[in-house]
């Protein structure tokens, strides 16, 4: 019976791939010394950095690192969904 | 005033990822070159470089004797019976890391380069007092990585602190390497470790099962013809000579291990 599973065995799926955008999330946190609660303070800073200049932020901000190999370095993605304020108090003036 | 010997630290960060089998097969290569070869363990408390020399019984002083006094250097080199050319240095088994200092370390390897023309240091695991030790006297390093992520998470901080210590070259051996899981894509290819470590690659080599048959005996592998991690260290051994060698094929090509990837019981 074990003979007839032999051939009958699916391949599973490749892990390589995995480990190797695990690797690269973990070494741009360690380069960085980079630890959730330093993202969230970012995170908070941002969205006043958004609120100085006229814009107010509308959805969830992300802050995703991601390792640069040429250079050994950290990029610092942020994803911030910004609506400028002015057009969201011409709408709310205008009873929108 | 030109250097004539040079102090190499083999290091990991992480544990059991080959650094005292590499220190042993490539200070037995470079001894079988012609060149004086110290090796000097510094895991002192849990040393091992004896067990892979095939030394353990005949030290009779250690590391910590020489530094507190208690014998000469010269008493403390076990000399290899069969190669000359190269000496152990053991650490002592019944003491601790925190009773010795880089400083001391440093003072010891100077004393070594009248004598040797490459000192090899095996350095403890982790990154603490006894990492300290291992690279305070070093001119190079040599980074032991398994191409799994905690190995080569562990190398990437080690990397960082090698270069902290103003220790600029630091070359990568890959070790452990299984070809066909590469290429079935369950391991980390060697140069996807490259890539993420960025330092000079020194030398691939090949999980083995005869590097336990070589830790049984006390023969480093280097020696055993039918070992192709035997070749691989070697070759590490020619390079840090000078000499300029290419890599090995390591792709399995044996019959029965087709058949068994076929099946995917490889």
């Amino acid at each position: 019976m074990a003979f007839l599973n032999m051939f009958g065995k699916e391949k599973e799926r490749p892990t390589a791939a995995t480990a190797d955008n695990r690797l690269s999330l973990v070494l741009s946190y360690q380069r960085s010394d980079i630890d959730e609660r330093k993202l969230k303070q970012f995170q908070v800073r941002l969205i006043d950095l958004c609120d100085d200049f006229g814009y107010d932020v509308v959805g969830q901000v992300e802050i995703r690192p991601q390792s640069r190999q040429q250079d050994n370095t950290t990029v610092l993605n942020a994803s911030i969904p910004v609506r400028l304020r002015g057009n969201s108090e011409d709408e709310e003036s205008a009873g929108v | 005033m030109e250097q004539k010997s040079v102090a190499i630290t083999v290091t990991s960060g992480k544990g059991g990822v080959g650094k005292s089998t590499t220190v042993a097969s490539v200070g037995l290569a470079l001894a079988q070159l012609g060149r004086q070869v110290c090796v000097m363990d510094t895991d002192i408390g849990l040393r091992k470089l004896d067990l892979m020399l095939g030394l353990e019984n005949r030290i009779v002083y250690d590391l910590i004797d020489v530094i507190e006094g208690t014998s000469k250097l010269r008493q403390s080199l076990v000399r290899h019976k069969e190669y000359p050319h190269l000496a152990l240095l053991p650490a002592a088994q019944t003491r601790y890391k925190e009773e010795v200092t880089p400083a001391q370390i440093k003072q010891l390897v100077d004393e070594l380069r009248n004598e040797f023309e490459f000192i090899l240091i095996d350095s403890p695991a982790g990154i603490e007092g006894g990492f300290r030790n291992a690279i305070a006297p070093a001119d190079r390093a040599i980074l032991v990585v398994n191409p799994e992520i905690p190995s080569v998470r562990d190398s990437d901080r080690v990397i960082g602190l090698l270069e902290s210590a103003d220790l600029d070259q630091i070359d990568l051996v890959v070790n452990r390497v299984q070809p066909g899981m590469i290429k079935d894509g369950d391991m980390l290819s060697v140069e996807r470790v490259q890539n993420h470590l960025a330092i000079n690659l020194l030398g691939v080599v090949p999980e083995d099962r005869r590097i336990i048959r070589s830790s049984n005996t006390g023969e480093p592998v280097v020696l055993d013809d039918k070992s192709l991690a035997g070749r691989a260290f070697n070759h590490i051994g020619r390079r840090i000579h000078g000499e300029e060698v290419p890599f090995l094929e390591m792709e399995e090509t044996s019959l029965i291990n087709r058949i068994k990837r076929i099946f995917h019981i490889a």
